[in-house]
């Protein structure tokens, strides 16, 4: 607490507490308010998504759902070196095509379980990163932002020309069917849409767990203090590349699983589908215009932007095609114009407004 | 051996061009030290604008060049001002001006996509113009006559740019402004009008390029993403901000091309550009003319 | 032995030559003033021990080991904190995130970095604002933010570069109070200032440096008279003789 006076003496010299005591007790009793309201409405969330299978039975509103929580999931693991790295990763979709090829090739060649090759795509798609990333994460922003491009293009275009990579078969531009032989978990390869829907879930958990754990990490305190005063943080003992190498490693690890998952989910990749530049701007543009560097942007922006980008599909698909993609750049030019940090920044505060405004209400209904 | 001589020289001449489209990315970096995503965006622009010019009016390709040139420098002139001008004053002082990659991005997205609403996804030639499919026969070559036209073009703009910046008042003035701000306003330059014009100026310049284009080039909606790209890896090895750079880093790729498919199939020769751009990424960042930043 | 060494340390950019065969020593607990007049070399000589770039020829000598070359992150490490002229807070976090930062050098633990944050705020009697966004701040309280984060880092030598730039004389007192205090917590500290009456008070040795080169050292008093000095900055009529 701050140094002041807790008590006094008055008439008698009988003890009283002071004003700001008073204030300092009310301010912490508030808090107290606040956090579990806080904690009340995370909780309710948490039970709404849990059970939303047994509310909705219909398969297209869940497969919606699903590749709602999927760009979370790819927002939120592109937050990590895009956001809390501060650098600029516009090539991302590679990450998820080396995933959902790893997985997809293992399983239908080598009859590998789809679990294990998810694993080690993740490991693949860190070494890819890491190419990338080793010499150019010590530059300017701008040349990662191109080699990222240059890699994602250069490994989209060889893919869609080859056949054979080695011993294994990529089909080129037809893609990998995959034949929804086997059912079960061992395989994963379910029937309904529910058990995605659940394992999707799990990994958003899993990524927002990470998430929060690194932004109060010492890694994270380094990226942060990286990204704001790169000169300064070296002073301090922060190795800012290796920091941002750190975080990049994260990243497409994370990204890679939801290749994965995109593979067993709709049972088709090519590299339009999986590496094209448009999944990833996409990913970077929802994850800028939700609010970058934070934890609730990401989920924000992919909540608020994908079913406008559905919708606009849905309605504008065959007289305007493109259109949803039209919406999406303006929105976020005008949001980097006023709402640099994103619409993360405003909508917390409102947030804040109306938690403060419950918790006044709580603590006044108590006084009574 | 003659094929590969006659593959040399037509690379040339594409690399020229590719020079060419490259110039303007060159110079708004070299002026406001901006890497503008959109660059190849604007490239599309052009070529949609050269292509409707010549469709429109019966003219010859290249007398596009009237309405082509002015349209795009005040296209870019006001993109500069409208949409990039705010982000540009807020991030003046930082190191990092991220914002104004994710912003030209958004442009190049948007961009891309309107013309994909608005004229449908179809490839777009000029079948009946003076130049298509025109060669001369050099001994036992055939060289292309529209590349042929569109690197004297580009030769000629690059020197026409050089000239501008070194001799013209409002030439110096740019250069001033991309040397030091602060400075720059303090002897009177207002600053922001500079960039600008050097927007507008490079712009222009995508616009000549996409003029000697589409003579033989197909014009669709995402045409400039492959230029895009391209620009940027000829930029970076030419070195950002260098105009014989730019020309010179586009013959560089342009022969590349050209040669590639001799000894390997033409989707590889793709893919190696992209693989020698990272690789000078990785090397020499500061390109083979370019000047040696603090990265 | 002394803490800090430089041996003849050149320093050119192309053809300039910003530091020329310099060479001073430290003793452990000493603070050592470097003045001189603007564009002398003073801070070219201190980013070369601070790791910013490595000297063009000669020898810094930190603890008995040559650090030629070694980055700012691994100097940290080995003990060697510094501040910077034009304070560089992470602007948008609060002052404890900023020294948690530093903290951070010596533990991977978020708890116990921010307690040894808070020590060291409380040590500079800052802890009150703790919370305070860092950009909110005075400038004399972001000089002070400035040492507390190089502070939190336990350095062994600490780099002060202008730290009293800008501030009023009563900030000035209290940062002379402030350094002093430092080195009674046995940090040995290198202070490059150009507030005269500061640094005559504060330093055991002085340090006069022009055009790159070292014109004199000694106390206070012995600089303050040495002739050279006075040339230097007020110019070849002034000297005394």
């Amino acid at each position: 607490m701050t140094g002041k006076s807790m008590t006094g003496a008055g008439d008698n010299n009988t003890p009283y507490e002071t004003e700001d005591a008073f204030l300092d007790r009310s301010a912490l009793a508030r808090q107290v308010v606040k956090d579990t309201i806080n904690k009340v409405l995370l909780g309710a969330v948490l039970i709404l998504v849990l059970a939303l299978p047994a509310v909705i039975s219909s398969p297209t509103w869940l497969h919606i759902i699903v590749l709602i929580f999927f760009y979370a999931y790819l927002t939120t693991s592109w937050n990590m070196v895009g956001g809390f790295a501060g650098v600029l990763p516009l090539g991302h979709a590679v990450f998820l095509g080396i995933g959902a090829y790893t997985s997809t090739v293992l399983s239908l060649q080598y009859g590998i379980s789809p679990w294990f090759g998810m694993f080690v795509g993740g490991i693949l798609a860190v070494v890819a990163g890491m190419v990338i990333g080793l010499p150019t994460l010590k530059m300017r922003g701008a040349y990662f932002a191109l080699a990222t491009i240059a890699f994602a293009e250069g490994v989209r275009v060889m893919v869609e020309n080859i056949e054979y990579l080695g011993p294994f078969k990529l089909n080129g531009p037809r893609g990998l069917q995959i034949p929804p032989l086997n059912i079960g978990w061992a395989d994963f390869m379910f029937s309904s849409k529910v058990p995605y829907y659940y394992i999707i879930l799990g990994l958003l958990l899993i990524i927002l767990f990470l998430t929060w754990t690194v932004s109060r990490s010492k890694l994270g305190y380094y990226l942060t203090a990286g990204g704001e005063e790169p000169e300064a943080a070296q002073a301090l003992g922060v190795n800012v590349s290796r920091a941002k190498v750190i975080a990049m490693a994260l990243s497409c690890f994370f990204t890679a699983l939801a290749g994965t998952f995109y593979a067993q989910f709709s049972l088709f990749i090519h590299p339009k589908s999986t590496i094209s530049l448009d999944i990833s701007f996409e990913i970077a543009f929802i994850a800028l215009i939700g609010g970058r560097g934070s934890i609730a942007g990401p989920i924000l922006g992919a909540l608020l932007l994908r079913p406008v980008s559905d919708l606009s599909r849905i309605y504008f698909g065959d007289i305007l095609p493109g259109m949803h993609l039209v919406i999406y750049g303006v929105v976020l030019i005008l949001v980097m114009i006023y709402q640099p940090r994103g619409l993360q920044e405003p909508l917390t505060r409102i947030y804040d407004r109306v938690v403060n405004r419950m918790a006044d209400g709580f603590i006044k209904g108590g006084d009574k | 051996m003659i094929y590969l001589i006659e593959d040399t020289i037509n690379g040339i001449l594409m690399g020229s061009i590719y020079g060419l489209t490259a110039l303007g990315l060159t110079i708004i970096f070299g002026v406001l030290k901006v890497i503008n995503f959109a660059h190849g965006t604007l490239l599309m622009v052009g070529m949609y604008a050269a292509y409707w010019s010549v469709t429109l009016s019966g003219l010859h390709p290249y007398l596009a060049l009237v309405i082509v040139v002015p349209v795009m420098y005040v296209f870019g002139y006001y993109l500069q001002d409208i949409v990039i001008k705010p982000i540009f004053k807020a991030e003046k002082d930082v190191r990092e001006p991220s914002t104004v990659i994710i912003v030209t991005t958004g442009v190049w997205y948007v961009l891309d996509n309107l013309t994909l609403m608005i004229f449908g996804p179809q490839y777009r030639s000029l079948p009946d113009n003076p130049l298509q499919g025109k060669m001369i026969e050099l001994g036992e070559m055939f060289v292309s006559v529209p590349k042929l036209w569109g690197a004297i073009t580009a030769v000629v703009t690059a020197l026409a740019v050089y000239y501008f910046f070194q001799k013209t008042r409002t030439g110096r003035a740019i250069r001033a402004c991309s040397l030091d701000r602060d400075a720059a306003s303090l002897s009177g330059i207002n600053q922001y009008k500079i960039y600008n014009m050097a927007f507008g100026l490079g712009t222009a310049v995508a616009g000549v390029a996409a003029v000697t284009l589409v003579p033989f080039y197909n014009t669709f909606p995402t045409v400039g993403v492959l230029f895009d790209i391209k620009g940027f890896i000829i930029v970076v090895l030419g070195g950002l901000g260098s105009i014989p750079g730019a020309i010179i880093g586009g013959i560089i790729v342009g022969i590349i091309e050209s040669v590639g498919p001799q000894f390997m199939t033409a989707t590889w020769t793709e893919a190696i550009v992209y693989g020698l751009f990272l690789l000078v990424l990785f090397v020499k960042p500061s390109g083979l003319f370019g000047v040696k930043y603090d990265w | 032995m002394n803490l800090l060494e430089l041996n003849d340390v050149t320093k050119q950019f192309g053809g300039l030559t910003a530091v020329d065969k310099l060479s001073l020593s430290m003793e452990k607990g000493e603070i050592l003033g470097v003045i001189g007049p603007n564009g002398a070399g003073k801070s070219t000589a201190f980013n070369c021990i601070a790791g910013v770039f490595p000297p063009t020829k000669g020898e810094v000598i930190f603890d008995g080991q040559v650090i030629n070359g070694q980055k700012p992150w691994d100097l940290c490490k080995k003990g060697i904190a510094r501040t910077f002229q034009i304070v560089k807070p992470f602007a948008s976090k609060s002052v404890l995130y900023n020294v948690t930062v530093g903290a951070f050098a010596t533990t991977s633990s978020r708890g116990e970095a921010e307690a040894k944050a808070i020590d060291v705020l409380k040590l500079l009697n800052f802890d009150d604002k703790k919370d305070a966004k860092s950009s909110d701040l005075t400038i004399a309280d972001r000089k002070r933010l400035e040492i507390a984060r190089a502070l939190a880092t336990e350095p062994r030598l600490l780099l002060l570069d202008e730290v009293m730039a800008g501030l009023r004389p009563a900030e000035v007192d209290e940062m002379v109070e402030i350094i002093r205090f430092l080195r009674e917590q046995g940090i040995t500290i290198l202070v490059i200032e150009h507030i005269m009456r500061a640094i005559m008070a504060l330093s055991d040795r002085i340090v006069v440096i022009h055009f790159g080169k070292k014109i004199a050292e000694g106390t206070p008093e012995q600089v303050a008279s040495d002739e050279n000095v006075i040339k230097a900055y007020l110019g070849d009529e002034y000297g005394v003789s």
